[in-house]
Formats: C-alpha cells, structure tokens, sequence
C-alpha cells in the first residue's frame, strides 16, 4: 500500500568503503523533511540494493559513494532496474564524484550528484521536485 | 604551592578586569556566538585569574616530567622534530611501493600506509562484494606475498612504518603479513619499528556496516595484536586508537579524547586480566588524533590528554615506567575539513590544522593533500602537502621552544575546561559498563551521529562559515586541479591471486586455517598462529571466514 504524500527514499552504501558520515546525515535530514527513509547501511551489493527497492516500493533510492567506484556500481544497478522491469525509480547519487563524470551517469539514467559541500536542503528540495506528490 | 601568582596580585588585576569590563562595549561585538566547536565559550580576554588555581608543578610540570602537559620529551623539538609521515597506498602494492619511496626520497620520514576497502575489511580482491572498491582508498593486500612486494627495498629496521590496519579484522592478518616478511627478510621482529592502527572501534562503531565482528571479538584481536608484540615486537606500537577516525565520524573534540581513553582503558584491563604487567604494554599503546579547524582547542586538546592520560596511568594502573604515562600522538590534518569546492584553499586550511598540531606537541604529523575531497592524492597534491610539513618544520621556526603556547591564559583556561568536559564524558563511560559495552548498546553511535548532524546544521544554517562552502562560493566553478584515477587493480591481484593459490600447498593452507580455528575455540592468541599461517599463503579473505564462523557476525545499531 502506498502512503499517501509520504516520498518513500533507499539510502544504500554500496560497496566496502566505509565512509558513512554523509549517507547517515543525508538520511536524518530527509526524515526530518517528513519523508520516510530506509537506510540500509554499508556493504551492500547493487542486487541487495535493487531487491530492497523493490521489495520497499520506494520512489528513490540514493546511493553515497567515496571510494571512486561510482562508474562501477551505477551502471550496475542501472541495469538490474531494468531487468526487474523498474523503469520509474529515481536513482541519485552523493559522495566524492567528480563533475567529469556526471554526464556519463547521466546517460544511463542516473539523476543528481551531490558532492561535499552540498547543503542537505538542496537534496530535500531536488527530491520534492522530482518526485511526484 | 608553586601557584603561578599571589593571591594580592590575583585580586589587583581582578579589580581592574571588574573595571575594564564594565566599559568594555559589549553591544560593539559581532553577532555571533563565541565558542569553540565542541561548544566552550570563549571570552572576550583571558587574564591571570584565569589560571590562578594553576599549581605550576603539578598541573603543568616540565617536558619529559609528569603530567606531561608541556611535552613528553624533555627537549621536544629541539632534540628530534616529529616525524612527518604522509599517508599513502592505492592500487597494486607494486604502485604504492613506488609512492613510498618517492615520498621517502622527498623527505618523508616515515611510512604511512593505508589499504584498500576490501583489505580493511578482511576480503580478498575477488571477493564479491570487493571488486568494485580493489585498489580503492588504498592498496590491496590478499597474501604474504602482496606484503613483499609492498615493502620490498625499503629497510624494515630503519624506516617506521605505520600501517593503518584500522580493523582489528585487517590487523591482525595484515600486520602478521608485516612480520612475516620481516621473519623472511631476516629481519627480527624485536628490531621492526612501526605502528599498527588496530582500534576495534573502528569496525564496530565508526563505519557501521552489516555483518561484522562482534564488538567483544573484534576488541579480543585488538588485545591479542598487544599481547603479541609486548612479547615479540617491543618497539612496535600495536595500537593507535584512532581517534581521528571518531572525529571524522562525527565526534567533537572532547569526544573524541574521551572515547580514545575510555578504550585505552579497556584494553588496560584487559590485557592485566590476561596477567600482562602494565608496564610491559603501556609504553607502547599510542594514539592518533585529529586537528581540525579550532585552532586554540586543538592545542589544548592535546595538552589536556596528556595531562588525563598521565593521570589514569599514574593513579588507575599504578603504571611504573614513566613511558607508560606519556600519551604520544600521531596527527592527520582533518579531512572532513576540506571543501571539494576550490580544494587550493585546503592547501590553507591544513597547513593551520598542522601548526595546531605541532603546537600541541605532536609526535608525527600527516598534511592532508588538497584534493581528498575529489579523490586520493596525485603525486603533485602528496608532494605539496609533503613540502607544507616541510615548511612548517623548518622555515616556521617554531620548533625552536617547547610548548610555546603554555602559561597563555587562554590556552591554560582551555586545556582545564577541556579536561573537566574529558573526564566528565569518560565518567560516564565508566558508568555505563566501559567502551565495550557502550559500542554493543549503541549509546556510542547515537553520541556521534548526534554530534555530526549538528555540524552539519550548523554549515547549513551559516552558524560555521565554511569558505567556498557556504560563504564565498564561486558558482559554475571549473576545477583548477587533475584528479587521480586508480590504476586498474582488480585484473592484477586477480591473476596474482591466482597464481599464488596455485603454487601454494594445500595441505598446509588447510592445516593452517585448521590451527586458526582451533586458537579460536581455545581462546588463545591468535597472532601467535597466524603470523605462521600466512608464510603457507593463506589469504586475508580465508582468514576472516575462519573468524566470522567462529566468533559470529553482528549488525551495528544504525541511526
């Protein structure tokens, strides 16, 4: 059942680094803006990731990245998306991403790329426009 | 009572400072609050009744004497600088080899080594769940024979070497690798000189993920990695308590002093449960701290744990050799500090982190590069942070007296209010059943991630003005710097990995994992089993499986 109104958002850490100061801010600021947040933690893999989403029904799912694996781990999950037929789900990212590589994650589909610094407003602010109501 | 002024002078310079603050214009300050980051007030000036309680030999003492507070050696900086010790390790070890000794023959004075993400946590390369972070954050290790290579041509006996084992899952595999190329090499271990990170805090508490030790098991390495090395490796530190890493989670400074002692503590009483004199490990635990962007309480900070830590050893452990009671520290210069946005300005920001460092009596000391932010540090970034360590040691001038900053008001006020904030923190530590305990109920995770979201809301408010950040920014900003790309990694270690496990002797792998195994059940030390078991080319990988069978895995309280 779907919550009305309520933005249902997968925070993940894929992979084995272990930086997870941004991805735990991130996940209580969103909650603070009201939304509903499932933080999943560290070492996840992109299908625990992918099966979560789906499992949770969320309408977003943002994945934090300090290790350089970005160009990896997106398109990995990308594609596990689409061969579980999910082709609405918003997939952001936060994390040490270089600017040069936004435009191929865009390509694939992925949506924002937060990089240090960013104020957590902004993402409550980018999650509220893109996501529907 | 060698009191640093008389009473009547006290009240002279009081009645004046009545005085003075009744015209000093209150209404003409800035708008803003005036505190340090771990939130001390800070007054508009410091004056001699500030430290009239200070009773000079008690309370600050002489360097090399107790508590310390002015330094643990008695010539400090004028007998021997401090190490200058930069962090490095990415990708293959054959490229981190080369980077070590590029940055020793640029200077560096130690080595400061960190491993990749899969290393840290016990994989191998191929693992699964490791093939997107091999080579990332730092260099793989799978086997003895990933170490060789690592250290090959560089003297084990001569030049100190830290390796930043983090988790006692990593250390205990990996600094055993240490030592068996050390055994392999000729190289006795009683002559290795170095440090192990090795703080099981860092596996349980500040990078929170699924499935890892349990926080008695992982603290149970931690000890047995000590225990080792007061018998083997005496000039070997075999824990940093890293309280940098608490801080870069989220703790504040008082924090993050009082989390390194409460598990300094612990380990204390572990290691004399075990039958351990104190004498015979204490000169030897170590601590690793963080200089963020409070200047002034970074130098009390530092000053105050040494007054804390001579006080727990002096009176807690009755610790004997004055070694014991001196709390020497490593520094890295605050990484969550640094700004992505025009990272040139954390050429800046650093080189004041380090002078706080060096002004708290710093023992060795990392200059983070400019680029940690985007990436990890090109050759140009490392050897610019290299020479900022290099300038600060020898154009500065500031290592010609010792402890500069002591008997300043302000500074002495400091260095009390935060022990007084330490100790009452640390109390309540002891109350709750120790570090151990606080890790498994999740009191310590909440603390942190507390603290790191009010930092958070306090850059976001405009509270703490970050230049380039929140103030001063430059929009559509185009990156004056070149980013580093790890080399390809996985391919390597793969094929290595492989051939490694070709060549090696199966029987004796599995005889080794059997004996690691057994150790486990019989509740001994199980450095003393796998410093042998990996000269038979067990894998790190192999290692952790034998350990998360036997001791089980636990899921960290997530907030």
């Amino acid at each position: 059942m779907r919550r009305k109104g309520k933005k249902r958002i997968l925070i993940a850490k894929p992979g084995l680094d272990g930086h997870d100061r941004g991805a735990k801010v991130v996940a209580r600021a969103l909650r603070n803006a009201g939304m509903e947040v499932i933080y999943m933690g560290l070492h996840q893999t992109p299908l625990q990731i992918v099966n979560t989403a789906i499992d949770e029904d969320v309408d977003a799912v943002g994945l934090s990245i300090l290790s350089g694996a970005h160009k990896t781990i997106f398109p990995k999950i990308m594609v596990l998306l689409k061969e579980k037929g999910v082709s609405d789900m918003l997939v952001f990212g936060g994390g040490t991403i270089p600017k040069k590589d936004w435009e191929g994650l865009k390509k694939i589909g992925v949506g924002k790329i937060f990089t240090p610094g960013s104020d957590t407003q902004e993402i409550v602010d980018y999650l509220n426009e893109v996501i529907e109501g | 009572m060698s009191v640093l002024f008389n009473q009547d002078a006290i009240d002279e310079i009081e009645k004046n400072k009545d005085e003075w603050n009744r015209t000093y214009p209150h209404e003409k300050e800035r708008d803003t609050v005036f505190e340090t980051l771990s939130g001390i007030p800070v007054e508009p000036l410091y004056t001699p009744e500030h430290t009239a309680d200070l009773d000079y030999l008690h309370d600050l003492g002489f360097p090399g004497k107790p508590p310390y507070v002015r330094g643990v050696h008695p010539t400090m900086y004028r007998g021997r600088t401090w190490t200058m010790r930069q962090l490095a390790g990415f990708g293959p070890a054959e490229e981190t080899n080369r980077r070590y000794k590029l940055l020793l023959k640029e200077g560096a004075t130690g080595i400061n080594g960190i491993f990749d993400y899969p290393t840290l946590r016990g994989y191998d390369s191929t693992d699964p769940l490791a093939y997107a972070d091999c080579g990332r954050g730092g260099v793989a290790i799978d086997t003895l024979e990933d170490m060789r290579i690592l250290f090959d041509g560089i003297a084990l006996d001569k030049v100190s070497s830290s390796l930043v084992t983090c988790q006692p899952v990593c250390n205990i595999t990996v600094q055993s690798m240490y030592f068996a190329n050390a055994k392999n090499r000729g190289v006795p271990l009683n002559k290795l000189i170095g440090t192990s990170q090795n703080d099981f805090l860092m596996e349980t508490c500040m990078a929170t993920a699924p499935g890892v030790l349990p926080p008695e098991a992982s603290f149970k390495l931690s000890c047995d990695a000590i225990e080792y090395c007061a018998r083997y490796a005496q000039r070997w530190n075999p824990i940093s308590f890293a309280g940098y890493n608490y801080r870069e989670t989220g703790c504040t400074a008082d924090q993050e002093i009082a989390f390194v002692m409460a598990n300094a503590i612990a380990c204390c009483e572990e290691l004399i449960g075990r039958g351990l004199d104190v004498d015979s490990f204490a000169p030897r635990l170590s601590f690793f701290l963080n200089c963020h962007n409070d200047f002034f309480e970074e130098i009390a900070k530092c000053r105050a744990a040494r007054r804390i830590w001579y006080k727990i050893m002096d009176e807690r452990f009755r610790a004997k050799n004055p070694r014991s009671k001196t709390f020497r520290f490593h520094v890295q210069t605050a990484g969550v500090a640094l700004t992505a946005q025009q990272p040139l300005n954390n050429i800046a920001r650093s080189a004041y982190h380090a002078l706080a460092a060096v002004m708290g009596g710093a023992q060795s000391v990392h200059i983070d590069a400019y680029d940690e932010a985007l990436c990890i540090p090109t050759e140009l970034s490392a050897l610019t942070a290299l020479r900022s360590n290099q300038i600060l040691q020898l154009e500065t001038r500031v290592t010609q007296t010792i402890d500069p900053l002591g008997g300043s008001y302000f500074v002495e006020s400091l260095t009390n209010e935060l022990e007084k904030k330490i100790v009452t923190l640390l109390d309540e530590v002891d109350q709750l059943g120790g570090i151990v305990k606080v890790t498994e109920t999740g009191w310590i995770h909440k603390k942190i991630a507390d603290s790191s979201y009010e930092y958070q809301q306090a850059i976001e408010t405009g509270k703490m003005p970050i230049v380039g950040v929140n103030c001063y920014r430059i929009e559509d900003e185009v990156l004056p710097i070149e980013l580093f790309e790890v080399p390809e990694t996985l391919q390597i270690q793969e094929e290595r990995l492989n051939r490694v496990k070709k060549e090696r002797n199966y029987l004796e792998v599995q005889r080794a994992l059997d004996a690691i195994s057994r150790c486990c059940d019989e509740d001994k030390n199980l450095m003393e089993v796998i410093v042998e078991s990996v000269q038979a080319f067990v894998t790190e990988g192999e290692i952790t499986s034998v350990l998360k069978s036997n001791y089980g895995t636990w899921n960290p309280p997530l907030f």
